[in-house]
């Protein structure tokens, strides 16, 4: 698998997608979703969509894919292969969100869930098929969260289709059997070729799994803390592994949308250095109010430092 | 309050040996004051396109424009190396950086001439009105 256009820019996000069949332009098609790297703390995630004529079914079940978590690497990489191979009726297409897109969102002053961005980027891919033609009437999802609302809210944006979310489905229906490898495949990718767009020296590619549990993670995280800049924009900051250890042993960072207790905050701006000139010696001492001129650009005049 | 018999001076002559570095005004206090990893982490992480400036700084989104000082004018980044014991000695500031344009960063907003750090350059000229010799 090619994800070169990712790889080239990997602080955004990024779709790749294969031809679309002319057959699925013409045919009732049906349309697997799955994801990949939901759990991680490093690294993308990816979400896949395979779809394929609803008459060519039982071709898929010839290519014996299987779902993604039972496989190795090596076979996952066979299988998108044959996936690709099959161009002649299965087409494919892959949104990856860059783990920077995954912390700016989460931690945007109007905060973005990782739910509402799974929905978001699996709505932005059915309505991607749709655009590129694909004559859609059947909708496969794998979830993590409660199946039945999912289900209602894609079935509204998209009416006339047929829309199944099942927890598992990866493992229920081989379309969506294809989409997990696919998104598998492409996460396996990106992690391995990881171009830091940090300049930092020949980072240790021992990373683990990614997942927060796993010791050479947990190793990886302890390494390349920074006590100013935390991590490098491979991490997922909304993470609460990476956020802990940030909280115990970088620097404290306050934002202006902080939800600080009001005592302390207020305790705080009290106590901040001042970073501007000075007034003459002798001077005003408490100028009894500051003009709005002044406090709407933070100007203020010092006589003390 | 600071006892007004000391003095604090600001050392002109250190100007000179200053040095030129790009200069970045965060939207956020970062308890630390020392060296960074400004160049590894930011600068190189840092994009420009189409005029706008991203980046992120701890999973926070930040976008970005240069500032410019007012005509007449220079930036002096102050440091003071040797703190006096008591508040009754005088304290020597040295300028450890020059700067003539700086870069500030807004949270997830798009800078605007609405900020509060591109208002404040117009101070300089309001204060030259108000405060410049009178010619008859």
């Amino acid at each position: 698998m090619d994800t070169s256009a990712f790889d080239a820019d990997n602080s955004v996000s990024c779709r790749l997608s294969s031809i679309i069949p002319d057959v699925c332009k013409t045919e009732d098609c049906c349309l697997g979703i799955d994801e990949a790297g939901r759990g991680p703390v490093l690294g993308p995630m990816v979400y896949g969509i395979c779809f394929c004529p609803i008459s060519k079914k039982e071709e898929l079940k010839g290519l014996k894919v299987a779902d993604s978590k039972t496989l190795s690497e090596a076979e996952r990489e066979t299988l998108f292969q044959k996936l690709d191979d099959a161009k002649g009726f299965l087409g494919w297409a892959l949104h990856i969100l860059s783990p920077n897109t995954i912390s700016t969102s989460m931690l945007q002053r109007t905060k973005c869930n990782l739910n509402t961005l799974s929905h978001d980027t699996a709505i932005g891919l059915v309505q991607f098929a749709l655009d590129s033609g694909v004559q859609l009437k059947e909708v496969f999802v794998d979830t993590v969260g409660p199946a039945e609302k999912y289900e209602e809210k894609l079935s509204k944006i998209f009416p006339g289709i047929d829309v199944t979310v099942r927890p598992k489905a990866d493992s229920l229906f081989p379309i969506v059997s294809a989409a997990s490898i696919c998104a598998k495949v492409a996460r396996d990718h990106v992690v391995k070729n990881w171009k830091f767009v940090e300049n930092l020296a020949d980072v240790d590619t021992e990373y683990g799994s990614g997942y927060p549990n796993d010791p050479k993670t947990k190793a990886w995280l302890l390494k390349y803390l920074d006590p100013v800049f935390g991590y490098p924009q491979f991490v997922r900051f909304s993470w609460s592994t990476a956020q802990t250890l940030i909280d115990s042993k970088a620097v404290t960072v306050h934002w202006d949308d902080d939800e600080e207790d009001g005592e302390k905050a207020a305790q705080r701006l009290a106590n901040r250095s001042m970073l501007s000139y000075f007034s003459a010696p002798g001077g005003v001492t408490n100028p009894t109010q500051t003009h709005r001129f002044f406090t709407e650009r933070r100007l203020k005049s010092l006589d003390t430092l | 309050m600071s006892c007004y018999s000391s003095v604090t001076r600001v050392d002109a002559s250190s100007a000179g040996k200053a040095l030129r570095e790009p200069l970045h005004l965060i939207p956020c206090e970062i308890e630390h004051n020392g060296p960074a990893q400004i160049s590894q982490y930011f600068n190189a992480a840092m994009k420009d396109r189409k005029h706008e400036k991203t980046i992120s700084f701890r999973g926070r989104g930040l976008k970005g424009q240069e500032l410019i000082c007012p005509q007449g004018y220079t930036g002096l980044v102050l440091k003071e190396f040797n703190k006096p014991s008591s508040d009754q000695e005088d304290r020597t500031l040295k300028v450890s950086c020059v700067f003539d344009k700086l870069t500030y960063w807004n949270l997830e907003n798009p800078p605007n001439s609405d900020d509060a750090v591109v208002m404040a350059m117009d101070w300089p000229e309001l204060a030259e009105a108000i405060h410049g010799a009178v010619e008859d």
